[in-house]
């Protein structure tokens, strides 16, 4: 998941928070070996090095293709799960190292999942692009482990994966999980928000930008156009019932640019949008 | 996009995140931004029966809560008085006149009647600000200033408290300490002690301002015995040094075969004391020592709270004080608690109702009830409940009964045929917000 995941759980016995991490970090690593775009034996592996030829999907693969494709539509196509390669010409590592228009522009024609066939169980994909299901990963982890522990019924847990959580339910002794949101300084909270039950997520990195002659450029890019999306916000951090759709939202909130918080208005969720 | 098209997607994203996920939907999200401050802000009310003392007070505290469990805390307190005080002098078979505290003017209390001095308003107000903080893993500091004002009366102090957990925190020993340094400047002047009231304007035994200082320590233990009991014990110091007098408080100088007050006339054309009056005098200097033993006992939800204080001190007050509350809560965010606190104390040495004019001037002398030998109970309810926004709101009503007595070596002739330290009955409404 390329960060730090933690199991927070108030268990009456030592043996049982033993056995709900492990049921945890076995979930984590089957998602990661499963999704993982840095591995080159899994599905995505296959989807990426068919090289035009179709590949055909097992169920939960599928059901994840179809979630992108639903996004892709709400989002109007800023949401879109081949423009990992876009990464390729820009690295937000704070320096000024801003790609050439034309690298852009050649680097687009591997861009755009209307160029993908997606029947399924098949997908089809022209050679050359790549999907990335690092965008939902993370957060479908979150959930799924989340509720593989309600199954497990009892203990109050807080799962935490690199800063998308989910609380099971309320701590026994305290009524709320404390999170602290991250600001521009690593470790230094930005805001505290009390978690009774459900799930928050952030997007936005303060870290990860590009500063060039006076412009900053989010890490936030738009896939239609393969540049950063002007003036997104620093961060949204938004509560919801599940992980996934608190993900989602952050995300589409956060291509929204200058429209971010107008749109996360209007979603009738519980957000922190930070500038 | 309108706004209808932005409202379909959380809605559409809702359903394919159900199709993704499949099986039970989990409950709705509660999350909320920690307050950066809290406030805990009450309305009492304070009335004593026989148009006594009244006070009404409004009062805020506010809390900032910083990252690392920092808090700091500063709290406003205003309090306005009204209402008449007892002045010390016993009842007479006819009227009493007294020169008002500051000496600029005479009341006159019937016969029969307890001299009360309705010249008792005041308006006070009071400041706070503490900073607490860990200290490592297992220790926790906390400093904090206190200054109040009212008009003849200025409180400035300093507290410190330290407490370290023991015993994977179910241990925890505390020390604390306290120094105040108050100056009164009384209405009119303090009056020398042992001297008595004069005519109105003639001020030659008043005195300008006084002061006191006072030491408070504390040292303290809290235990955790199981899951449903805490147990605190503690120990306290206190020292006052300086002008503990209360100014306007006097004694009847009295016949010390009849018991009556001794009579006395104004200077001619002048206005002043029908009796004699003496200002009363304490020492300069007090000394407590207290023991507190408190027990928390937590059964199904309802709450028993039951403390017990001893108190001795070097003017030979010995009291105790057992407090008891129990918190039944019902719902899932409303709670009665009734509350039942008993009082006994036994009087100063230097208490006494009035001066004989037969023995020699005591060194020290008060005939304030306060002071004396008494009992008093308190009986209330309180009620809170949550609000729909999730703050605390809470009404508290509690009635209080004080009952004293004098020694039965103190009563002097007619003193016999009178109440001398009537009941006295208050009650408290407190109204409180937490938001």
């Amino acid at each position: 998941m390329g960060s730090p995941c933690e199991l927070i759980c108030e268990a009456r016995k030592r043996a049982d928070a033993l056995e709900l991490s492990a049921l945890v970090a076995a979930e984590a690593w089957r998602i990661e070996d499963k999704f993982s775009r840095y591995l080159d034996d899994n599905i995505v592996a296959r989807i990426n090095s068919a090289a035009g030829r179709p590949v055909d999907v097992d169920e939960e693969t599928a059901a994840l293709l179809d979630f992108a494709v639903t996004l892709y539509d709400l989002s109007e196509r800023r949401f879109d799960i081949t423009s990992g390669v876009l990464r390729r010409i820009w690295r937000f590592d704070g320096g000024d190292q801003v790609p050439s228009r034309q690298s852009v522009e050649d680097m687009l024609s591997l861009v755009g999942w209307h160029r993908v066939d997606w029947r399924r169980p098949e997908l089809q994909m022209p050679g050359g692009m790549e999907i990335d299901l690092g965008g939902i990963g993370k957060e479908y982890a979150v959930d799924r482990c989340a509720a593989l522990l309600r199954e497990q019924g009892g203990s109050p847990c807080l799962i935490n994966f690199g800063g998308d959580l989910v609380a099971t339910e309320p701590p026994l002794r305290r009524r709320r999980w404390k999170a602290a949101v991250e600001g521009d300084e690593p470790d230094v909270p930005n805001r505290i928000i009390d978690l009774k039950i459900g799930a928050l997520a952030t997007s936005g990195d303060a870290r990860r930008f590009l500063l060039k002659d006076g412009v900053r450029y989010s890490h936030i890019l738009d896939p239609r156009t393969g540049w950063p999306v002007p003036d997104a916000p620093r961060s949204i951090t938004i509560a919801a019932d599940t992980c996934v759709q608190a993900g989602m939202i952050s995300t589409l909130g956060m291509l929204k640019g200058a429209q971010a918080e107008n749109f996360l208005s209007t979603q009738g969720v519980v957000f922190w949008c930070r500038r | 996009m309108t706004r209808s098209d932005n409202r379909s997607i959380s809605v559409t994203l809702a359903a394919a995140t159900c199709s993704l996920l499949g099986g039970g939907i989990p409950a709705p999200v509660d999350a909320q931004e920690e307050p950066a401050w809290d406030f805990n802000t009450s309305l009492l009310y304070y009335g004593e029966d026989d148009d006594r003392v009244k006070d009404y007070s409004v009062s805020a505290i506010a809390r900032r809560m910083f990252v690392d469990d920092r808090f700091l805390t500063i709290g406003l307190t205003v309090d306005v008085l009204t209402g008449a005080t007892p002045n010390g002098a016993i009842k007479q078979d006819v009227p009493q006149t007294f020169t008002r505290p500051s000496g600029d003017g005479a009341y006159t209390v019937a016969a029969g009647e307890l001299p009360l001095d309705d010249t008792f308003k005041d308006t006070r107000a009071a400041f706070t600000v503490s900073w607490q903080q860990p200290v490592g893993e297992t220790s926790l500091i906390n400093i904090g200033a206190s200054a109040s004002r009212e008009y003849d009366y200025t409180h400035i102090g300093l507290n410190a408290k330290f407490a370290r957990d023991f015993n994977r925190r179910n241990t925890t020993l505390s020390a604390g300490i306290a120094l105040s340094m108050d100056s009164l400047d009384p209405v009119g002047g303090a009056p020398t002690p042992l001297t008595p009231m004069l005519d109105v304007g003639d001020k030659s035994n008043r005195r300008g301002d006084e002061d006191k200082d006072v030491l408070d320590i504390v040292v303290g233990v809290t235990q955790v015995v199981s899951r449903n009991l805490i147990v605190q014990a503690n120990y306290s110091y206190s020292n006052s040094d300086g002008y503990l007098t209360d100014p306007y408080k006097v004694l009847s100088l009295v016949d010390s075969t009849t018991g009556d007050t001794l009579p006395r006339v104004p200077a001619p054309g002048a206005e002043g004391p029908s009796h004699q009056f003496l200002f009363e005098n304490r020492p300069d200097d007090r000394t407590k020592h207290s023991i507190y033993g408190q027990a928390k006992y937590y059964m199904n939800g309802k709450v028993l709270d039951a403390s017990y204080r001893f108190m001795t001190d070097d003017w030979e007050i010995d009291s105790h004080t057992v407090d008891l509350r129990y918190r039944i809560p019902f719902g899932a965010d409303r709670y009665f608690e009734p509350h039942l606190r008993f009082y006994t104390q036994t009087e100063a040495e230097f208490y006494m109702l009035s001066i004989s004019d037969s023995q020699p001037l005591p060194s020290f002398a008060s005939a304030d009830y306060r002071l004396g030998d008494f009992d008093a109970i308190t009986l209330g309810i309180k009620y809170g409940w949550k609000t729909r926004n999730d703050n605390e709101m809470s009404v508290r009503v509690e009635g209080y009964r004080q009952t004293g007595s004098i020694p039965g070596n103190q009563i002097i002739g007619n003193q016999a045929t009178r109440d001398n330290y009537p009941d006295l009955n208050a009650i408290i409404v407190q109204l409180g917000y937490r938001f």
